[in-house]
């Protein structure tokens, strides 16, 4: 037999790379344009004072993206799949709803970070929008987007900027770990914008479309249970990473921009600001670089992946190896998503930075009706075997869907008071 | 209600969606439940509802149920169900090869025999017949299965007044397979032998055709569809299931099995296959093999996987240089090979060197004494072992082939390339 150690070698390390992909790429993504506002308004508004959101939040979003794993290591198909076979079409068709409402502002959100980190470069969204939107449509539908995934991994290797910028900034590191830790006073929570910035910080990181996103990798594939080992340490590694970079961008514009008085983000140039005093002028090239790459690759997963959920769930057929005519609705919903995103974002004077973070508040809302159709797809016996949640994981996941629920709901009812008091 | 005279049978439509969650009453009005779960017996008949379930079932594993049976519900477009005088409900021990409608089939992955496609059930249209004159005992028939939209937005609408929603549903198109060509797919094991009622429909598809919806399935189910075919079948279909596919599902079943599948596969694909699996695995179905196919492989085995020889098959027709028609033929008939892929015979001498070629045509239009020296094609095209993947495909382009036999050092005959492989070979490097 030529089976030889180096061949079963090459193997094993094949194996190990097929594996290491959807947990990592789905934690860069999360650095997206929706991310970085979000985490840069935090830090600008609020100081250190957001920061112990973050080690609870990594805890919640290890344990989610697991689960989500697990379910397509187990069952080999998608969580939209799982919830139009287990819970019917009515069901299914609500989540769907909501789910496309909530992409859009996410779709919105990427054009704008794409608008937003050009025009730092003096180009107007005008050009850059509708160029970049073609640009990624035709990547996907013409293209062969696996080699845009690699190429925007290998350029993601940017956001390690944060970090070294962070470290530069020489941010107050005592105050900054005491405030990881500490939880905020009661008096905090009567503030809305804190709540909705609590929600919105939620929502960047554990974003719903990238639980759906994750398990339909997975079960592209083609992981099993046996090699599902290396996909639950892929995702704890991208997990860790991207909230360690999330962590890094509040500091450091809590180190410049709230500590000098800029407490607002309206543009992205502002939040750009915060990397000139340590960086100098690299800052908006480092800044406006970063952004536009991660915008740019969520623009080109996101449509895609709420294409593909949709299809999926509704019983369409879908997938870019088969033609227009053979796939009709999935490709002309991708295209409207792209379209009706970018053209929003053209509107003049679009307020870029707050209806990003809008979307991402909305993500936040969204993220425990999925959490529980998660979770009652995990813990069925019938579907997981023996591959159901530990009494931990139940307790863990639950408890991070109540508290979002809970901060949900008081914002919402806060603001309806608030709305109704005018 | 239809009454049609030619047929005699009065019919009324409705649907699974419709049943399900009626209220159903006695002759007395007594309230009995509601419709959670339609209950097919194959063992009886495989295209009508036998009973009603009050409850739905609980687990995979419950073995009673309140059930009416279906010859005692009178029929009606409005809600509640009406029960013949004396009928009533009863505890029903569930038949060993029982069927849930909803469970089993409403939202689940089928598959479309007649369309050869993994589709997913929206909603399943029954039809009430009774005989002309006897409008108190009807029968339900399974007409169809809707996998298109109207059926979703039937569904979707439930609840609204019915006509509404027959209007709205009716602007839609609606995609339907007639439940003759319905192939249901088990995942629980232990179901899956039960349910194999006529589900020999699937045999009589294109193996290319079996191949795209294993993979177009979730792993359980695609188990499940792969274990109910039988060996020529399943080899056939491994055959043209990608690479990666193939090793999961050789994977998942036992060594034993595994070689019988890999026996009649061609020599050719299954080295290809065995030099997938870990070297553990390929011993183990090597292991049960014959010894005769056993040693095929493994010669081919021996050939690195981009050489033309990691390519060819060894199952081919030979024949002595100096034989006639006759012999050919005999010999095509002793072939134990895929007989489609057989476009020539190959002529060779004592030490098995390659002499000549002779087109199956050729054999056909001679006469049976006719020496096939004189039939045969004495411009010989051929490869070597190591040739290169593009070299195999330019001979094929240049010299208009279907088949190139494959030569060692010697000219000794050792096997042949199909245009079948060329086509993978050039559509991969795309």
């Amino acid at each position: 037999m030529k089976q030889t150690f180096w061949k079963r070698w090459r193997i094993t390390i094949m194996l190990v790379f097929a594996a290491l992909g959807p947990g990592f790429i789905t934690a860069n993504v999360d650095n997206d344009a929706g991310g970085i506002l979000t985490y840069s308004q935090a830090g600008a508004q609020y100081g250190y004072s957001l920061l112990w959101t973050m080690l609870p939040i990594t805890i919640a979003l290890i344990v989610v993206q697991e689960m989500c794993a697990r379910m397509g290591a187990v069952t080999g198909k998608g969580l939209s799949d799982l919830i139009r076979e287990e819970f019917g079409l009515r069901l299914t068709f609500i989540v769907m709803l909501l789910l496309i409402f909530v992409n859009f502002g996410n779709v919105m959100a990427e054009f704008s970070g794409i608008a937003g980190s050009l025009q730092l470069f003096h180009l107007t969204k005008y050009i850059s929008v509708p160029v970049c939107a073609f640009l990624v449509w035709a990547l996907v539908v013409k293209g062969d987007y696996k080699v845009v995934e690699k190429i925007f991994l290998f350029a993601s290797v940017v956001y390690l900027a944060y970090i070294v910028a962070g470290v530069l900034g020489r941010p107050d590191w005592h105050e900054a770990m005491v405030q990881t830790i500490k939880l905020p006073p009661r008096s905090a929570w009567s503030d809305q914008e804190y709540l909705y910035m609590t929600i919105g910080v939620i929502g960047t990181t554990i974003t719903p479309w990238m639980q759906f996103y994750l398990q339909s990798s997975i079960v592209e594939k083609g992981i099993t249970v046996r090699q599902y080992k290396a996909s639950r340490l892929d995702v704890i590694i991208g997990s860790i990473f991207t909230d360690i970079v999330a962590w890094f961008i509040v500091v450091v514009c809590a180190a410049t921009l709230f500590t000098h008085g800029m407490r607002r983000i309206d543009q992205v140039a502002d939040a750009a600001e915060a990397m000139r005093p340590i960086a100098g002028d690299y800052a908006f090239i480092l800044f406006a670089a970063g952004l536009f790459n991660a915008s740019l690759f969520a623009a080109s997963i996101l449509p895609l992946s709420t294409a593909y959920t949709v299809c999926e769930g509704m019983g369409f057929e879908s997938g870019l190896d088969k033609t227009w005519k053979q796939a009709p609705f999935f490709y002309w919903f991708y295209t409207l998503l792209i379209v009706t995103g970018a053209s929003v974002v053209l509107i003049p004077n679009f307020p870029l930075v707050r209806i990003t973070i809008l979307s991402q508040v909305l993500n936040g809302l969204l993220l425990p009706v999925i959490m529980y159709f998660m979770l009652r797809l995990i813990n069925k016996r019938e579907l997981m075997g023996d591959y159901v949640n530990s009494i931990w994981f139940n307790v863990i996941a639950w408890a991070t869907a109540l508290i979002v629920t809970v901060l949900s709901l008081v914002l919402v009812w806060r603001g309806v008071v608030q709305a109704l008091q005018h | 209600m239809i009454t049609d005279a030619m047929s005699r049978l009065t019919t009324l439509a409705t649907s699974l969606s419709a049943l399900i969650g009626r209220p159903v009453v006695a002759a007395d009005g007594r309230r009995l439940g509601s419709v959670r779960e339609l209950l097919v017996d194959p063992s009886v008949t495989g295209n009508c509802v036998a009973y009603m379930a009050l409850a739905a079932p609980a687990t995979v594993t419950a073995h009673t149920l309140p059930v009416v049976s279906v010859l005692d519900v009178l029929p009606s477009p409005k809600e509640p169900l009406r029960l013949r005088i004396g009928a009533g409900s009863s505890e029903l021990n569930l038949p060993e090869r029982v069927v849930f409608l909803e469970k089993d089939l409403l939202d689940q992955q089928i598959i479309d025999v007649h369309g050869h496609k993994v589709v997913r059930v929206n909603d399943v249209d029954l039809v009430w017949e009774a005989a002309h004159g006897q409008e108190d005992l009807w029968t339900l028939r399974i007409a169809e299965v809707e996998v298109g939209i109207r059926g979703a937005v039937r569904r979707l609408l439930k609840g609204l007044p019915r006509s509404t929603v027959e209007t709205i549903a009716h602007r839609f198109q609606a995609r339907v397979i007639p439940w003759e060509f319905v192939d249901l797919i088990d995942r629980d094991p232990s179901r899956r032998v039960r349910l194999k009622v006529e589900q020999d429909r699937l045999s009589h598809m294109h193996p290319s055709d079996i191949a795209d919806i294993l993979e177009e399935l979730g792993p359980a189910e695609r188990d499940a569809v792969f274990t109910s075919l039988n060996e020529e079948l399943a080899a056939e279909a491994l055959e043209e299931v990608d690479p990666k596919l193939q090793k999961a599902l050789i994977e998942s079943m036992d060594s034993e099995r595994a070689a019988g599948i890999v026996e009649e596969m061609d020599p050719g694909a299954a080295a290809d296959l065995l030099s997938e699996l870990s070297d553990e695995r390929s011993e183990a179905i090597l292991g049960e093999m014959d010894p005769e196919e056993r040693q095929e492989v493994e010669e081919l085995l021996e050939f690195p996987g981009d050489w033309a020889a990691g390519r060819m098959t060894t199952d081919f027709v030979q024949v002595s240089a100096t034989a006639d028609v006759a012999t050919a033929i005999e010999a095509l008939r002793a072939f134990e090979g895929d007989t489609e892929n057989v476009t020539e015979i190959y002529l060779v001498d004592e030490q098995n060197r390659l002499k000549g070629i002779v087109a199956l045509a050729n054999i056909l239009l001679a006469s049976s004494h006719t020496p096939l020296a004189n039939v045969a094609d004495s411009r010989l095209v051929s490869c070597a072992l190591d040739a290169s993947g593009k070299q195999v495909a330019e001979l094929f382009d240049k010299y208009n082939l279907r088949s190139l036999p494959v030569l060692e050092e010697d000219h000794q005959i050792a096997g042949v390339i199909h245009a079948e492989h060329v086509i993978a070979l050039l559509r991969a490097e795309r």
